[in-house]
């Protein structure tokens, strides 16, 4: 049994514009913060500042996913570039939920066990293993 | 009013990762394994937010290219998501590690052991490419059971090849260290991953690296999401080298398709190397073991990445001459 087309024109047409939208998130991202000189209220000094990783204001720990759709909403810079980077980090995971779904409509038990099993572990990673991550 | 400080900041990163997306590209190795040492020896950014930021880049430049390989089904699918059960495990692993030894600074094991990976690394990458299909080897039982059957076309001799896959449990073991060392390293561990196909389980070197390179991208995205709640992702560092790895990567993927003489990829190769022993000074340095002035590590790297590649190239040479027909 071999990859079926469907499923390979579905993954790259998957991976070609998830790397397509994420690019223009974080371009509409980058531009808006030197545009406004700021992102999330932080000015662009303290935003380049990257050489304190202790420092929780500037770094990935202090702005939750959840605030997402309220920061594009204002047109806040940080918004749009999370946006990007989130949109980086699911494209695995859009891409094994159609290998899911086409192992099942082709019942082929196995690959389902075995895209499910490396589903869950992408929804730990995600969902489950922050909550034992200190910071 | 733009603040031009932080644009020059920005656009001297996004050159950087520019940089490292072409040599990751020329040499095979992929943006992150030279994204890391570029960002912690010449920009002095931390190791933590230089391993996030490549961990983001790895994954677009593994959906960038990996597009086109699905498409064209010379990457197997089945197969890169069979072994992604061992790979996205090890990354979850590797990043809990990474947390732990940044939360007791130790941080010169990373130096060390990222050191120690690319060196190890060069070798593997520079045999690959020189033989297109592996040996037939007799079927097991996972041949049969995890479906490791599959075709594609060669462009190059115009004509489909059949293969079938050996030891599903051996890629398993060696993709688990894989996935081990990315979230460790930041890094898409793309060496081990071929190793892990082209050697364990006897695939061809197409279907091993385009495969890789679609495994490469879940693995990553896997100890991302750890290494974002952990506060790693720095938005500033990690937007300029997304943008700026996946526009080197096309770029590098672009000259190696017109540059005639591969030969020239040694000098990308000593570059690679010289990251490598400056990196483990770095650590060194850091490990308090024995105190390095950057100047003596910068031209001790430079001398010693030197004669490494020279003797490697001489070894290959001479391997080459001698089983010649195998190219």
């Amino acid at each position: 049994m071999e990859t079926s087309d469907k499923l390979t024109s579905v993954v790259s047409a998957i991976l070609k514009y998830a790397i397509i939208l994420s690019i223009a998130c974080i371009v509409i991202g980058t531009g808006l913060m030197f545009i406004n000189g700021n992102a999330n209220g932080i000015p662009i000094s303290q935003l380049a500042n990257y050489e304190n990783p202790k420092s929780p204001s500037y770094n990935s720990s202090s702005f939750s996913p959840v605030l997402i759709p309220q920061s594009i909403a204002h047109f806040d810079a940080l918004g749009f570039i999370s946006l990007g980077l989130w949109v980086l980090i699911f494209t695995p995971v859009t891409v094994l939920f159609s290998s899911l779904v086409d192992y099942m409509y082709t019942r082929n038990r196995l690959y389902t066990i075995l895209t499910f099993i490396v589903l869950f572990n992408l929804f730990a990673a995600i969902v489950i293993v922050p909550h034992f991550v200190s910071n | 009013m733009i603040d031009y400080s932080a644009l020059t900041e920005f656009l001297l990163i996004l050159a950087g990762g520019v940089i490292a997306g072409i040599i990751g590209s020329l040499t095979g190795l992929g943006g992150g394994s030279v994204l890391v040492p570029l960002l912690t020896l010449f920009y002095g950014v931390p190791i933590e937010y230089a391993t996030g930021a490549s961990l983001i880049s790895t994954i677009a430049t593994s959906a960038g290219s990996a597009s086109t390989y699905t498409k064209k089904g010379i990457a197997n699918i089945k197969i890169g998501v069979g072994l992604e059960v061992a790979t996205t495990l090890g990354a979850i692993i590797g990043a809990l590690t990474f947390e732990i030894v940044v939360t007791h600074n130790l941080q010169y094991i990373l130096y060390l052991l990222f050191g120690v990976v690319i060196l190890t690394s060069i070798l593997p990458t520079v045999k690959r490419g020189k033989y297109e299909y592996p040996e037939e080897k007799p079927l097991d039982f996972t041949s049969r059971v995890f479906q490791l059957s599959g075709k594609y076309y060669d462009e190059k001799s115009k004509k489909e090849v059949r293969y079938t896959g050996v030891r599903w449990w051996l890629g398993e073991i060696i993709m688990f260290f894989a996935g081990l060392l990315s979230g460790l390293l930041g890094i898409g561990s793309g060496a081990l991953k071929v190793l892990g196909m082209d050697w364990a389980m006897n695939l061809p070197m197409k279907v091993t690296t385009t495969t890789s390179n679609f495994m490469i991208g879940i693995t990553a995205a896997t100890g991302s999401s750890i290494y974002w709640y952990a506060g790693y992702i720095q938005f500033f560092l990690a937007s300029a080298t997304a943008i700026g790895v996946l526009v080197g990567s096309r770029i590098g993927s672009a000259v190696l398709l017109k540059i005639s003489n591969k030969e020239i990829r040694w000098i990308f190769f000593t570059v690679l190397s010289f990251l490598g022993v400056d990196m483990i000074f770095k650590g060194i340095t850091l490990s308090k073991i024995y105190n390095i002035p950057p100047i003596d590590g910068f031209g001790i790297s430079v001398t010693f990445s030197i004669i490494l590649v020279i003797l490697l190239f001489i070894k290959l040479s001479i391997a080459e001459g001698k089983y010649g027909n195998l190219r």
